[in-house]
């Protein structure tokens, strides 16, 4: 009784001494912990032999606005030229192509692999990212994408929900992404199976180009992605975190490649018609992904496994590994091995046979057939003061295209039907 | 364990009432236990030389210490980390005009049960718990300071009905 | 179709051992140093991604990341 007497007399005076006490020298209102903008910009250089070479250019700026609300911000440009494999197999003479635009042609020596060299393109990519902490515990996030180039055109939108369990040992999280593509090729998209017209073929100019327009359907066509990505991070110990997400992704409309065709053989082997490419007009993948961190006294271990499934009965497995290693206080060296391997799609031939007739679904682009393929690279990092650091990766890429079980006829059993491709990237990237 | 979950649903709150974990000190200039602070308000800090959002802290403890050190805070600011001489380096870049202890162990650390870093809690003059801030966030300073100038006003009203008591 | 209860009981599994795993807030001197964050040198990341992704029939799986600084 007497304390609760005594209480509410403190209180009463404890709200007047307040006012007596005055305002402190310190500002109440919320002060600015505001980040300076930190900035991450690299330049890589790829380059196939005999094939693909692309440079892409990266400038990613970030920034706190203070009490975690994170922007990121990232422009990416790169150009690419160079010769991509049509599909097409070797034959022992050599063959004539028409351009995909139809206005012109190109050969292939006999035994070469049919490359087509008018790759030249320029994309540009814009993307924005916004992250900050939401009720208690919850961290939510979102951003746009916009990727543009000649002839593509690529949307997106994503949004993401993380919660923290556990002393944040545990994140949980999930995301949802819808991506809006339209492809608008050069020359048009072809009409599927139509065979490629040879403008020697023709008595006239003109009728070479009725032919050739009969082969390509107007207008742009797009596609409609969606993903959704479930994942939960773990703190293991005081060394280790480890990450276990599960992704599935719908994607609906255009997924054939226009650029892509199949060569129609004899028994011989010898080409009878180049047809255009025809694939589902719709994919759903499922991937499994498992990172492990380990924080050494000399630098981190990275190691990852990926899993993917889909309904074109492409399974692939891909093992990754990073391991960053501190010579000095200041500089690191960083080995990188990667291998990857992939089932081919079901609808995947690397030729037609002329006497089976056309099939509903084929593709011979060697990206959807059966390989594997490995990454060797190192980087050299410095780190300089004020959190800038400049670095330096060197690697080499090689895929190894297989025979999933075709036996090839004729002539096609003594050509290279599955050549390797070989690549060198190096990169430099500045953060300040 | 008990205590552990009325702990934890309270701080949910951010506001608490219980005695305040006592610890030895080791700066003797302050006493040898925390329980000898009483009659002093105190905002107890943890911190790490690795977290990032603690450097915004340590600006704005020492603005604390300018404002209220005069009037009965005490700002001590436990280091957790476990090589002490990154902590040095780090107050080497951000000096501190506030008592500093260090807690490599962890030790007291446990005995406030954190659940993130920075922490800090605000005990008022009989030595109760009053307040827990999780995380450093700007936004939330205008409360920080109306809770430290209530438990300063409350020190100041208790000194004045003492005092009025004794000549009584 | 065999595949896809054996996800879900991994999820289960590594969701009900979290409990036991993990650190205190103080002891997350090594987790909190950059190199440690599951997405570090984001810039690599993004351009391997867009060079297999071009070159390979599988991509994505990585996710933005949760957890490595406990800085709150």
């Amino acid at each position: 009784m007497q304390l609760n007497q005594r209480n509410n007399i403190l209180g009463a005076l404890t709200a007047a001494t307040c006012t007596l006490l005055g305002a402190p020298a310190v500002s109440q209102e919320a002060q600015s912990v505001e980040e300076p903008w930190k900035f991450d910009t690299a330049i890589l250089y790829y380059g196939e032999s005999e094939r693909v070479t692309a440079v892409e250019g990266v400038f990613s700026a970030t920034k706190d606005f203070g009490n975690e609300h994170i922007f990121n911000g990232k422009v990416t440009i790169d150009g690419l030229t160079g010769a991509s494999a049509t599909g097409a197999v070797p034959q022992p003479t050599a063959q004539t192509f028409t351009r995909p635009s139809g206005k012109d042609e190109y050969d292939i020596a006999a035994t070469e692999i049919p490359l087509d060299d008018t790759f030249r393109d320029t994309r540009v990519q814009l993307n924005g990212q916004w992250t900050q902490p939401a009720w208690q515990d919850y961290r939510v996030s979102g951003g746009l994408h916009v990727s543009k180039e000649y002839d593509y055109l690529s949307m997106a939108v994503n949004g993401a929900l993380a919660k923290d369990f556990n002393q944040r040992n545990t994140t949980v999280s999930l995301g949802l992404s819808y991506a809006f593509d339209s492809i608008d090729p050069e020359g048009g998209r072809p009409v599927a199976f139509a065979s490629m017209p040879l403008k020697r073929d023709f008595a006239s100019e003109q009728q070479y180009q009725d032919a050739f327009d009969a082969t390509r359907l107007t207008g742009s066509d797009d596609k409609n992605t969606l993903d959704l990505l479930l994942g939960v991070t773990q703190v293991i110990n005081r060394r280790t975190i480890m990450q276990l997400n599960y992704g599935v992704s719908a994607v609906d409309g255009y997924l054939t490649d226009p650029f892509k065709m199949l060569s129609v053989v004899n028994t011989q082997g010898l080409t009878q018609a180049l047809v255009y490419e025809n694939r589902p007009d719709n994919r759903t993948r499922h991937n499994v992904f498992w990172q492990t961190k380990y924080a050494m006294d000399s630098g981190v271990a990275d190691i990852s496994y990926r899993f993917t499934t889909d309904d074109w009965d492409i399974d692939s497995h891909t093992l990754d590994s990073r391991l960053r290693y501190n010579l000095s206080p200041n500089t690191y060296i960083q080995p990188h091995f990667r291998y990857y391997q992939q089932s081919a799609a079901d609808f995947y031939q690397p030729y037609l046979m002329a006497s089976d007739g056309l099939p509903q679904f084929a593709s011979a682009d060697y990206r959807v057939g059966e390989m594997t393929a490995f990454t060797l690279g190192v980087k050299y990092g410095v780190l300089l003061d004020q959190g800038k650091e400049l670095a330096f990766r060197l690697e080499y890429y090689q895929q190894d295209p297989k025979n999933p079980g075709f036996d090839a006829p004729g002539v096609l059993q003594d050509l290279d039907l599955y050549p390797s491709v070989k690549a060198v990237m190096a990169q430099v990237s500045y953060r300040f | 364990m008990r205590q552990i979950i009325i702990l934890f649903c309270l701080l949910s709150f951010g506001v608490i009432a219980q005695q305040a974990p006592n610890f030895n000190l080791s700066d003797p200039a302050l006493g040898s236990r925390l329980s000898d602070l009483k009659g002093k308000v105190v905002y107890l800090d943890f911190w790490a030389s690795w977290c990032k959002p603690c450097r915004h802290s340590f600006t704005w403890m020492n603005q604390l210490q300018a404002a209220y050190g005069e009037q009965g805070l005490v700002i001590l600011a436990i280091n957790l980390d476990a090589e002490p001489e990154l902590a040095q380096a780090f107050l080497q870049r951000h000096p501190a005009s506030f008592h500093i202890q260090f807690d490599p162990q962890g030790n007291i650390a446990e005995q406030y049960q954190l659940l993130g870093m920075p922490s800090s809690y605000l005990i008022d003059a009989g030595g109760t718990l009053r307040h827990v801030h999780q995380g450093f966030f700007t936004d939330k300073q205008p409360v920080y300071h109306q809770q430290i100038k209530t438990l300063l006003g409350e020190r100041y009203t208790e000194q004045l009905m003492t005092s009025m008591g004794t000549q009584k | 179709m065999k595949r896809k209860p054996v996800i879900v009981i991994c999820l289960a599994l590594s969701l009900s051992a979290c409990a036991s795993l993990g650190v205190k807030p103080w002891e997350r001197d090594l987790l909190a140093k950059d190199e440690m964050a599951l997405s570090a040198d984001p810039v690599d990341l993004a351009l391997d991604d867009h060079i297999y992704f071009s070159k390979e029939a599988a991509s994505g799986g990585r996710a933005f990341a949760g957890g490595g600084c406990g800085c709150n």
